[in-house]
């Protein structure tokens, strides 16, 4: 199975090319197009209750779409906001996604809905998280540019702009400078990564964009 | 640094000798991991348990890889997942012992120089490690523990903290919110009074209405007349109702709207006496019981609709309150009150106060056998408590010469 990110960054999407056998799942509602021979399952996100826990508490779907190919098949994968999309391999570690960044996954790839906690609810990430283990490549967007740094010790990250990180950075909020600077900088809160990983963040925040056109709307 | 020792499979059959003469070598060279390429089906559990955990070191495809992990010989093992599977290790003695990771609990083992990293998230596994190293990681641990349980209560203590601040405010909120519509409703204009009144009245179930040029209805219209200069609200306009009833009663609706019984009337024993009751009566208009009743029963959302000025809701609210407790809501304070604000009533129109006493005193007599006709009296303080402070209240009051009413009770109490 090939996968190609195209159009990248602003408009990213997914070009898989499936040879027989292969399979591939995807967000509902990711797909673009696809060949007809290209065959169609959904399923339950994580089982019944895994699905509508994934819905409501995730903001995740609750199906997902399994595609798979008895013959060479094409399919184009996309995600509904405009920004970058990036590939990850597993192999046998886990992965943390904030709501709504997946997008498709290969079958070794397990999927479960983790308790992210208050400190991350309070830090604008959610109060759960998508995890993903096992071993294979996993794809997910994000708005605007995607970019990873390989931290060691402590780094901030504007609310917002976490996308994923690995299990072994711990999250903490806090505040950007002291009382007066948080709440003047226009920095507010910011998120406080501290371990040893890898994070992916993203050039820009949904709620960077509600504010700009909220201010536009008056 | 760190040396890497790649073996090819001919020599797998060699693995444990050579792992072991590896580990006598690096025991005196103090290298801090070996790492080995080895065959998947030589695996031998080495600690009594094995953990799922990950690496980080720069060998492998991409950085990192989840990882089976092991304790044994005083090392900590770490069999990646990925293929080809890699070994890796750090002895205990060297391990710099972390905790971390997105749950706070995750247990990381690092070499001196930070070039690789063996985490582990499980449970038993900081156990495991602890006695394995035979309390030579004790330390660190505990610290580790004491660290982390630190934190948690920091962070249970703030969480209490803010949950009783958030209650105290809601607390507070609920209740201001209350008392300051009952103060805007007292600030509130009569005519709202009015409204409350008019609308219960018209709501109200009653016997037959009398006629207003009926002699009875005349005289408790020209006491009234008496009275009204007296009030203490002078804008109030009291409107007299007499109705057909066998009861001993009279009530007052919020703006003035008085109702008398017809029974009421047949058992005064002078025109004083009616002129007693009516004082009370006009007193609660006057001193707002009605409203105040009102806002005594209102829930928070009708409390706020007040304080935004939607007056209506309150209107409609006062009507329903009124017509269902009036004969039996108010307090006993406000019955006290409205007693000694009638006796003023009575001596400033001239009328000697003691008829409204009087009135008690008859009632309590009457008492014994017309139990159903006591509705007035029954809901009303205990007599003896009120004539005397009738009695007290009047020595107060300023000395008046009282004139007798030119008013015909006879004529009224037979005419009905």
């Amino acid at each position: 199975m090939q996968v190609d990110i195209r159009n990248r960054p602003s408009f990213a999407n997914l070009r898989v090319q499936l040879g027989a056998g292969d399979r591939i799942i995807a967000e509902a509602g990711a797909m673009a197009t696809m060949s007809s021979n290209l065959e169609m399952k959904t399923r339950f996100n994580g089982g019944f209750f895994g699905g509508i826990a994934r819905r409501f508490l995730g903001n995740e779907s609750i199906f997902v779409n399994e595609f798979s190919a008895s013959s060479p098949a094409e399919l184009v994968l996309t995600q509904p906001f405009p920004g970058d999309m990036v590939c990850t391999e597993l192999r046998g570690n886990t992965l943390y996604l904030q709501p709504g960044a997946f997008i498709a996954c290969e079958p070794g790839v397990r999927m479960s809905l983790g308790w992210a906690g208050a400190r991350s609810w309070i830090a604008g990430e959610g109060l759960f998280r998508l995890k993903l283990s096992g071993s294979g490549r996993l794809w997910f967007g994000a708005y605007g540019a995607i970019f990873d740094r390989e931290i060691s010790g402590e780094h901030i990250v504007d609310s917002g702009h976490l996308v994923a990180y690995e299990p072994t950075i711990s999250i903490n909020v806090g505040m950007a400078g002291g009382i007066f600077t948080s709440f003047f900088s226009g920095e507010g809160l910011v998120t406080r990564v501290r371990g040893q990983g890898k994070i992916y963040m993203q050039s820009r925040s949904f709620d960077g964009l509600a504010a700009w056109t909220n201010s536009h709307l008056m | 640094m760190g040396r890497i020792a790649i073996l090819d499979r001919i020599e797998h059959e060699h693995e444990h000798e050579n792992r072991d003469a590896e580990y006598e070598k690096k025991q005196h060279r103090s290298e801090s991991h070996v790492l080995l390429q080895r065959n998947p089906a030589m695996v031998m559990p080495a600690s009594r348990e094995s953990f799922q955990g990950g690496v980080f070191h720069a060998s492998i495809p991409g950085g990192r890889s989840g990882a089976t992990l092991s304790i044994a010989r005083g090392e900590l093992i770490a069999d990646t997942i990925s293929e080809p599977s890699l070994r890796f290790s750090i002895p205990l003695n060297q391990c710099q012992i972390d905790l971390g990771g997105a749950s706070n609990r995750m247990v990381f083992c690092r070499t001196k120089e930070g070039d690789l990293t063996i985490f582990c998230e499980e449970k038993n596994f900081a156990k495991e490690l602890d006695f394995q190293s035979g309390g030579m990681l004790a330390g660190p641990l505990k610290q580790l523990k004491k660290g982390l349980a630190a934190d948690a209560n920091r962070f249970r203590f703030w969480l209490t903290l803010s949950a009783v601040a958030c209650a105290l405010l809601l607390f507070v909120g609920y209740f201001g919110v209350l008392w300051t519509a009952k103060i805007a409703i007292r600030a509130l204009p009569v005519s709202v009074d009015e409204k409350i009144g008019t609308m219960a009245f018209s709501g109200m179930e009653m016997g037959r209405k009398l006629e207003a040029n009926h002699p009875a209805s005349r005289l408790v219209q020209e006491i009234v007349d008496k009275l009204k200069p007296h009030a203490s609200i002078p804008e109030l306009k009291f409107k007299v109702t007499v109705v057909e009833d066998k009861d001993i009663n009279a009530f007052a609706l919020p703006g003035g709207q008085i109702v008398v019984f017809t029974g009421l009337i047949k058992e005064a024993k002078s025109a004083e006496q009616i002129a007693g009751v009516l004082a009370h009566e006009m007193s609660h208009a006057t001193l707002r019981h009605g409203i105040e009743r009102v806002s005594q029963s209102l829930g928070i959302v009708a409390a706020i609709q007040i304080m935004v000025g939607d007056v209506g809701g309150l209107v409609a609210l006062g009507a329903q309150v009124a017509q269902t407790s009036i004969l039996t809501s108010y307090s006993r304070a406000a019955e006290t009150e409205a007693d000694l604000e009638g006796a003023r009533m009575l001596n400033a129109a001239k009328i000697d106060p003691k008829a409204m006493a009087d009135f008690f005193e008859m009632l309590k007599e009457k008492m014994g056998d017309l139990p159903d006709a006591m509705a007035w009296i029954s809901t009303h303080p205990q007599h003896e408590t009120r004539v005397q402070s009738i009695q007290n209240h009047q020595k107060k009051l300023p000395v008046v010469q009282y004139e007798p009413l030119q008013l015909d009770l006879k004529a009224a109490q037979d005419a009905l």
